[in-house]
């Protein structure tokens, strides 16, 4: 049983649009015009037939244009909002296209798009909804600072004692099905960085999470995640909003309650 | 200085009267807000339902003035020495009051601005794409 109600009318109205993509790629991105056109190249050798979405957050590049030239379908914000605004834009956007399944990675290239398939693989399959392509699983040669590692550990034990084992909650390959897009469509989806305590409410709304070992080349740029915030406010956040939502997400009805309560923070 | 000196010394504070400069000036910013208040109301640039604060606390200083036997009994009971550290007290709970309530209401529009903006980029995109779904054998094809 499904723990995410699909909504009937949004089912309906993606049977009428018609011919659509089932399998739906996203890529969030924001000033990407140095990688993007090679990221779609290498997305299209691989011929795997997705539909492909990027979401340009307020780009002041030609982000839009060389995503356009690429051949994906192209939703602009007016306006920069945030990598995780980014991505619910995509989640929504494939929900109504009637999406079964989504997978979503990150316009800097330090995804290799060949290795997709073993992230849908067991959502075709039906033994997960959540696939987290990681790069710490098995491998050890991606190397991250010492603050870093450690806060990675620390949070690591939390979502083991909730009974989660994940050793990239911050990855931005993955795959889900249609149960999870619903949920991330929800208001309580962060704008700023989904991490761990997205994965912790997911769980606890019985969503199925598998990881599966991914290279992943450095980011070219400084820990995107942790720009700007030192890792103290990090911690600070991530506590704070895995304990509200694994407060608030049970009694939860599915639709616009949201998970954190109203969204706190950006 | 002994207990009971101390004791002395803030009886004497505390029965100090209020000078009549500070009442009069007291009742002036009580009107003036009162009267800001309303003329923001009046030019458009305050909603009504943001109102009552401010009324409240017009009406509560203007009270205060009025009735100054209020603000001796709260001095007395919070056991603060002086009136004006009660005042204080009470603007400064006032001020974390009004800025909580205000972070709660930015909350609610940030994410509402969100869902709007999101809304807008959507239905765009339907609009650029002549509501063409997203479909499999159109994509895929590098313009390089």
């Amino acid at each position: 049983m499904s723990p995410v109600t699909q909504d009937p009318s949004q089912t309906q109205q993606a049977r009428e649009a018609g011919a659509r993509a089932e399998r739906v790629l996203l890529i969030p991105a924001f000033n990407e015009e140095t990688h993007l056109s090679e990221v779609l190249c290498q997305v299209a050798e691989t011929g795997l037939g997705l539909g492909v979405v990027v979401v340009d957050d307020g780009s002041r590049d030609r982000t839009a244009l060389l995503a356009r030239q690429g051949g994906a379908r192209v939703i602009q914000h007016p306006f920069n909002m945030g990598y995780g605004a980014a991505l619910q834009t995509g989640y929504k956007y494939a929900h109504r296209s009637g999406a079964t399944l989504v997978v979503q990675m990150d316009a800097d290239g330090q995804h290799d798009p060949r290795e997709i398939p073993m992230l849908t693989k067991p959502i075709e399959e039906g033994t997960a909804d959540l696939v987290v392509g990681s790069r710490f699983l098995g491998d050890e040669s991606y190397r991250m600072g010492f603050a870093r590692g450690l806060g990675r550990k620390l949070l690591q034990a939390v979502a083991r004692s909730f009974g989660l084992s994940i050793t990239d909650p911050t990855s931005g390959f993955q795959a889900m099905n249609r149960a999870v897009l619903t949920l991330f469509a929800r208001d309580s989806f962060p704008t700023d960085y989904p991490d761990l305590d997205v994965l912790l409410a997911a769980r606890r709304c019985g969503i199925r999470i598998e990881e599966r070992q991914v290279s992943m080349s450095p980011s070219p740029r400084p820990s995107s995640i942790h720009r700007g915030l030192g890792p103290t406010y990090y911690l600070y956040k991530m506590i704070l909003s895995i304990w509200a939502g694994t407060v608030g997400y049970s009694d939860d009805p599915v639709g616009h309650q949201s998970v954190y309560g109203k969204e706190v923070h950006r | 200085m002994t207990s009971s000196d101390l004791a002395e010394m803030r009886e004497l504070f505390l029965n100090t009267p209020i000078p009549l400069s500070t009442r009069i000036m007291a009742l002036w910013v009580s009107l003036l807000l009162l009267g800001m208040v309303l003329w923001l109301v009046k030019r458009r640039l305050l909603r009504e339902q943001y109102t009552p604060i401010w009324i409240l606390a017009a009406s509560g200083l203007f009270l205060l003035n009025v009735w100054p036997r209020t603000l001796f009994a709260m001095t007395r009971a919070i056991g603060a020495w002086t009136h004006g550290s009660t005042l204080f007290y009470l603007g400064l709970l006032f001020l974390v009051a009004i800025c909580l309530s205000y972070a709660v209401r930015l909350s609610s529009l940030t994410l509402q601005v969100k869902n709007l903006a999101q809304e807008v980029s959507l239905l765009r995109e339907r609009i650029e794409s002549g509501g063409a779904g997203l479909n499999e054998s159109t994509i895929q094809k590098p313009a390089m």
